[in-house]
């Protein structure tokens, strides 16, 4: 089943065209290729706002697929959760193209597509090119559910029990920061730009002793049913620190940063633990989505933590994947249409607050 | 529309003119003010369109002494210590009302601003038709504050000069500050506008737990819900990273009775919330995205309350809606103490 899908939850503006699970092209204009095309100059949100270029990642998608419109099964689109106005702009886009091709739409949770991002498969070039970072893309019917599903990026941070695809339970979920919003802040104080995720990573590998110097609170230890995360409390705690320690040298920004990152992630750990040990039932499955899932230093937690409960970590195969993508929203609308039958394309509405589970 | 200078005649003719639903234009020790009896329906409409005031903006009005202001609101002690120390003088008292005056005078809440002049003319005016009337300022909402006849008449339509009756000429005023207006309602009195009679600004709280800083919102949201329906209530969040301005927007959620759960707007930008819109403006690159982001269709919904983290970055965007929304400013800020914080606001 061939699948144009398109993205325009927040910044990027995201095409892709899949098969199956395997993606075929995965195309996103993102801010920072904006920046390098404008010279410096920085995007305005009329420009995050899609409709200026929506059209060109289109055809490049399908230029890089090398198919065209009239030869793909369906289109999916994501109606939620993001913000309002950018997802207007890839809903009515892909209204207008169903329409035009008499195609089937198939509206797509945002959430549930970074959920179900491990599931895709490169083809084989990209595979050799990306298979010493990611797990080895593996069949479906080797995962066995329930399985438990994470998804943490800069704008979302849930621990989810899948229960089969499409049906899902929201064991935790953040109050306040997600965890990669958190993660960019951090980066911010430090003065390593925003979003600065991955550069804090960066940073809190060349710390000294590989272990973190500074004390910060984990977040809700006091917490006694685990079914929240938060990360307000641990940004304000690090403010202050940050503060104390000024002026700061390269070494203290490497240290600041591993500290916070191993707090921040102590706390993903410590709620997962407590739902595995938990839940009864026996889970053998973690599926990671979204751009945090990205950094290495989680990954290696997160192996560590599943390996005594025989529980495998399955990631998206290349980074690409992780971040905000159309490819996912392509995977997830075809792991979807094996259950469901999708009609009425007129009935499908931006839906900013979508939930992945009632 | 007829002029006339001061002179000992002019008390009658003002009163005849007040008395038959006119507006009339005199000078206090402010600035120039409107007259109208404020027990008139009639009246107070034409001063609403002489004004082009957005109804529910309520008017404070003039009293001759202590005892005519208690036939028309309750005095509690706060209110009295402030009638003995500083009237008759250019401040206004806000109390609850009694709600014997015409409709649009006292606040959606019933609360009421009572002046006492110590311009001899707008006493005299008052002691002898015997009824508060309006004393607010003679400009139409929001233009420059009149200290001669010409600011006002030079900044009004025709239709506008058509509806006034009579102008007291008093010649060029001081430049003093408005009254300043402080509500009596709550257990601390609140600033509301500072002028010539500065009052310590009590417009602050401790918070000393993020239920505190909800609980404040909440108490704020209350303050002000009255605006709400005339017009979108916006809360201008300004504090550091990590201060508390999604809590304090969580506490609004709660008095809204908002179900889900509030979040960091910071990476959508915008969440919507039923009656709550969540706007962050961490993001934006430059202040006008603002409005790409829809806010001004957001503040055509006079029944919205909007709350903007660091609004900071979006002051003049945010300021220019001023006519079309009532703000809030909110600044919190970290205290050396543990987890304390400051939160003050203040409102235009």
């Amino acid at each position: 089943m061939k699948i144009l899908a398109i993205d325009t939850s927040c910044d990027e503006t995201a095409v892709a065209v899949t098969e199956n699970t395997k993606v075929l092209s995965n195309i996103i204009w993102s801010q920072a290729s904006l920046h390098a095309k404008f010279g410096g100059v920085m995007p305005s949100l009329a420009q995050r706002m899609h409709e200026e270029h929506i059209d060109f990642v289109i055809k490049k998608a399908l230029t890089s697929a090398q198919c065209l419109v009239p030869s793909v099964d369906a289109i999916a689109v994501t109606v939620g959760p993001g913000l309002a106005i950018a997802l207007g702009v890839g809903i009515n886009m892909a209204k207008k193209l169903a329409k035009k091709y008499h195609k089937p739409l198939i509206p797509v949770n945002h959430i549930e597509a970074h959920l179900l991002s491990p599931f895709a498969r490169g083809n084989s070039v990209q595979r050799t090119a990306y298979s010493k970072n990611s797990s080895i893309p593996y069949n479906l019917s080797a995962i066995r559910y329930p399985a438990l599903g994470l998804v943490i990026s800069g704008g979302n941070t849930q621990l989810v029990l899948i229960k089969k695809i499409g049906d899902y339970k929201v064991l935790a979920e953040t109050q306040d920061d997600a965890l990669g919003e958190a993660l960019d802040k951090a980066a911010r104080m430090l003065g390593l730009g925003y979003p600065g995720g991955a550069i804090l990573e960066k940073f809190a590998r060349s710390a000294g002793s590989g272990q973190a110097k500074y004390n910060l609170p984990i977040p809700l230890t006091g917490d006694r049913i685990k079914n929240r995360f938060s990360y307000s409390g641990l940004k304000t705690a690090f403010v202050r620190l940050v503060e104390k320690e000024k002026p700061l040298t390269k070494e203290k920004i490497c240290d600041l940063a591993a500290s916070f990152q191993d707090v921040a992630f102590k706390h993903i750990e410590n709620v997962l633990s407590y739902h595995i040990n938990h839940l009864p039932l026996t889970i053998n499955h973690l599926l990671l989505g979204g751009g945090v899932a990205n950094n290495n230093l989680l990954r290696s937690k997160l192996r560590k933590l599943l390996k005594p409960y025989k529980i495998s970590l399955h990631t998206p195969y290349t980074k690409k994947l992780c971040s905000d993508n159309a490819a996912m929203a392509g995977i997830a609308a075809y792991l979807k249409s094996l259950n469901e039958e999708f009609t009425g394309a007129d009935k499908i509405d931006r839906n900013p607050n979508l939930k992945i589970s009632e | 529309m007829e002029i006339i200078k001061q002179n000992t005649k002019v008390i009658a003719k003002a009163v005849n003119v007040l008395k038959e639903g006119g507006l009339v234009i005199f000078p206090t020790e402010t600035v120039y003010g409107i007259a109208t009896d404020a027990t008139n329906p009639k009246a107070i409409k034409k001063l609403n369109t002489y004004k082009k005031r957005p109804f529910g903006k309520p008017y404070s009005v003039a009293v001759s002494d202590t005892k005519m202001a208690e036939e028309y609101v309750n005095l509690n002690a706060t209110a009295r210590n402030i009638y003995k120390e500083f009237l008759p003088g250019p401040v206004t008292v806000v109390s609850y009302g009694k709600h014997k005056l015409a409709k649009g005078v006292e606040s959606e809440t019933g609360t009421l601003g009572i002046r006492i002049s110590s311009h001899p003319l707008v006493g005299q005016i008052v002691k002898t038709i015997g009824v508060p009337i309006t004393a607010t300022s003679a400009n139409a909402s929001y233009m420059k504050r009149p200290y001669k006849i010409s600011d006002v008449l030079d900044n009004i339509s025709e239709k506008q000069k058509k509806l006034i009756d009579l102008i007291i000429d008093g010649g060029v005023l001081p430049h003093n500050e408005p009254s300043t207006v402080i509500d009596t309602t709550m257990d601390d009195p609140v600033v509301l506008r500072q002028g010539e009679i500065k009052f310590k600004d009590k417009n602050e709280i401790l918070s000393r737990s993020e239920e505190n800083t909800q609980n404040i919102a909440k108490e704020l949201f209350q303050k002000y819900e009255n605006y709400l329906g005339k017009r979108p209530i916006i809360f201008a969040l300004i504090g550091e990273m990590g201060t508390g301005k999604t809590q304090f927007t969580k506490g609004l959620g709660k008095v809204l009775g908002i179900k889900e759960e509030i979040v960091s707007p910071t990476f959508n930008l915008v969440m919507e919330y039923g009656k709550l819109t969540h706007i962050d403006a961490w993001r934006l690159e430059n202040p006008k995205e603002l409005e790409t982001l829809g806010f001004l269709k957001m503040i055509e919904d006079k029944n919205m309350v909007i709350a903007i983290e660091w609004a900071d970055r979006v002051i003049e965007e945010i300021k220019n809606q001023r006519e079309h929304a009532f703000i809030v400013w909110v600044k919190i800020k970290y205290l050396n103490t543990d987890n304390f914080r400051r939160i003050s606001w203040d409102i235009i």
